[in-house]
Parts: C-alpha cells; structure tokens; sequence
C-alpha cells in the first residue's frame, strides 16, 4: 500500500462506489417504515421495497457465476 | 483517503466487530426461529385461542378481580389484560410480601368466571427468547446485549466507511469467484455488508432501544408520571378504591374510539401509587403500537388526567415491532430471516477474513 491514496485514473469516484448502497438503504428504510405506517397493500409495498436487498444480492452473484 | 486514516478505521471495525460477533451471533441464531414465533406457537401447539362465545354477556370486572383474589388470598392486583380472540380477561397480581417480581398471572373467562387455560408459548421458543432478551441475566444481561448492539452500530459504520477504499476499483457487486478464497469472501463480506447496512441498522438500533425498556419505563414513571399524582401520602389501599368498572367507563369516554389494552393498578411500573391507569391503543397498524393510558384516581374513581406519553415512550413502543419484524405480515417475516441469515454470513466471514489475517506471519 502506497503511503498515500491519490485518487487515479482508475479509481471510482466516490459517488460511484455508493451511488447503488445509497439507493438501496433509501428503499430498505422506505419500505421498513411505509409497511408500519400503513396495513394492506402498504405491506406488499413495504416488502417490496425491503426485497431490493436480496435482489440486488442474487443479481450479484449471478453476475459473479456467468 | 490517507493509510493511516484508513489504518485507524480498520481498528475501529476489527474491535467492535471482534468483542459483539460472538454475541451477535447468538442474538442472531435465536432471532431466526423467533421471526415466526407465532407461527411456530401455533405449529407446535396447537390454535389455544379458539375458546369461548365472544357474544356471550360477560361478567362485570370488579367481579372477575374478585374471582382472581379470592383463588390468591393475600395477594394485590397488579395488571389487568384482555385477549383480542377470546372472551379472557388475565389478572396479574402479586403478594405484597413475597419477593419482587413474582407475580400470579390468572386468565379468567369472562362470561363465566372459570379459570382459562393460559396461552403459553412452547418452552423451547420461551427458552430462544429469554436467552435473547437477556441471556438469563435479567437488566444487567438486557443492558449487556444493548451495548453489543452499539458495537454492531459502530462495526457498521466503519465497515461503510472501509467500503470505500477497498472497492474503488471495483464496480458495486463485484465477487471474484476465481481469486482465492479469502478475497472471495472479502466480497461476499463487503457486498452482503453494504446492501443490508438500512435493515441491520434499523434492528440493530431498535433492538438497543429495547435493552433501555426497564431504565426507560422507570424514567416515566419518576418524571412524567409522578407530575400527575395528587398529594397522598399512602398509597390507595385495596379496601378503598373506587369501582374498576366504573374507572374504565370513565377511561372510554375520555379517549373514545381506542381499544383497551389493559389496565395497570395502583403501585405497579405502569401506574402511580394512586391511579388506576388504563391504557388503550389505536387501530392502525402505527397507533397499535403506540398506547395512550388514562389515570383514574384510584379513591374517587374520577378522571385524573390523560397522560400521553413522551417521546421517548413512543420511541420504545415503536422499537417492538421494528425489531420484531411481525408488522407487515408473511413476506417481512421471510425478508427478515433472510437478512438475519446474511447477518450470519457476513458476522462468519468477518471473522473468517480476522482469522485468516492472523494466520499469515507479518
């Protein structure tokens, strides 16, 4: 490890590095909250939204696999 | 980001993470069953709720109080509970001589006053609990989790913090299936780490919360609570209070349209010494949660007051279902164990990577 990380060329900005953990913690918090505030359809929402977690895992790795 | 920094945050992470997983595992194991408790209640117990006509008249509460004393001669009522799916009324009371916190908890069917079988959980899912709740320690054991749960918070942002460096060349979701095992779990590490850090915060954080309930509920009741207590200086005794039926009556007509919850007697946590404080909760899936008691006094039988609760109050109530995950139904159930078993994973492949790391000589 170099004793300083410049940025470079290569790297991610960032905004890139957290661009989709961003998204996703904003969907698992709206669909944590939106299932307690309302019953009903809220509750298929809520799950939903809490489900992008697992899906952006599985999409992962199967990305990996291929 | 500078080495050094990136040194310091990386102690930061090994020792929170190093001094909770043991525990954070555990709470982990025990909360994948508890997910489906009620489920797993039913499964293994039977439906112990389908007894009783829910139309049929019922007997007054003062008689039913009656009923329960008579059965615990010498005992005080403490608490006063009603099911939602049977016509059951449970009294909780407690012999004023006897130890702290034994208490004789009876469910008594209303329409007829005989004793109701108590809808117990299966002792295997009682055991999982306990040993989540407090590990068997009672408040020490509870306040012990709640600072692991401060660690698991503070693992959680160091490891978000750490993200940064250790992926900047790599796009989100990258595992490197043909590197070596150790960089293969590095990635199954940061990207189960980093698409779960919302729902491991939110449990994560409720769950401390809750550890707080006894301090919390205590604070209430010497602050809040106490503002409202009449100058007595005894506490209202049995032989003098005022008509339970007659307080609720009162109760219902200052918070019309909620649903009683259950009714804590003078002298208890819930209480002062000198109200019956009868709680009732709302219908939608937040009010539910959050409950609302009206203070009667206890030896005039008059509305006393309506004590909302404060915030911090609201905080806990809200805490429960957060933590529990049993508020939006099937789906959130299974969201949750299978966010509780990729908690599994990362807490194993943290210490997997610390091991292999200590493996290495330099």
């Amino acid at each position: 490890m170099s004793r300083h990380h410049r940025a470079n060329r290569k790297d991610l900005s960032l905004w890139a590095v957290f661009r989709l953990p961003v998204v996703l913690f904003v969907l698992s918090l709206a669909g944590l909250v939106g299932a307690l505030l309302e019953d009903g359809v809220w509750d298929w929402i809520g799950s939903a939204l809490l489900a992008s977690t697992v899906v952006a895992t599985v999409w992962a790795l199967v990305r990996s696999r291929s | 980001m500078k080495t050094r920094t990136i040194r310091a945050w990386s102690w930061v992470h090994k020792w929170s993470s190093l001094v909770s997983t043991l525990f954070l595992l555990m709470l982990c194991l025990t909360g994948l069953p508890l997910v489906f408790t009620h489920e797993l209640d039913e499964l293994l117990l039977g439906d112990q709720a389908a007894t009783g006509d829910m139309a049929a008249p019922r007997l007054s509460l003062d008689r039913v109080l009656a009923i329960a004393l008579e059965r615990k001669p010498g005992e005080i009522p403490a608490f006063m509970s009603f099911d939602e799916d049977r016509p059951v009324v449970n009294v909780t009371s407690v012999d004023p001589a006897g130890p702290a916190g034994r208490y004789s908890f009876q469910p008594i069917d209303q329409t007829t006053g005989a004793a109701a079988p108590p809808v117990a959980g299966h002792p295997v899912m009682e055991f999982l609990l306990q040993l989540h709740t407090d590990m068997f320690l009672g408040l020490p054991g509870m306040l012990f989790l709640g600072a692991m749960g401060l660690l698991l918070v503070v693992a959680v942002v160091s490891g978000v913090v750490l993200y940064a460096p250790f992926m900047r060349r790599l796009p989100f979701g990258t595992v490197r299936v043909k590197k070596a095992a150790r960089t293969r779990w590095l990635d199954y590490h940061n990207l189960l780490g980093v698409v779960t850090v919302g729902w491991v915060l939110v449990v994560g954080v409720t769950g401390v919360v809750n550890t707080l309930a006894t301090p919390i509920l205590a604070y209430w009741k010497e602050t809040a609570l106490k503002e409202l207590t009449a100058a007595y200086d005894h506490p209202a005794p049995v032989g003098e209070r005022s008509s339970l039926d007659a307080a609720v009556a009162w109760a219902r007509q200052a918070l019309p349209g909620m649903q009683l919850q259950f009714v804590a007697f003078p002298g208890t946590d819930y209480s002062t010494d000198h109200h019956y404080a009868v709680f009732f909760h709302g219908d939608t899936p937040l009010t539910t949660h959050l409950t609302t008691p009206a203070l009667i006094d206890a030896r005039t039988g008059e509305l006393a007051a309506v004590a909302e609760t404060p915030w911090y109050v609201k905080t806990l109530s809200l805490s429960q279902p957060l933590h529990f995950g049993d508020y939006g139904g099937m789906a959130l159930k299974i969201l949750w164990a299978l966010l509780d078993l990729a908690t599994i994973v990362i807490l194993g492949s943290g210490l997997y990577l610390w091991l292999g790391k200590h493996r290495k000589p330099g």
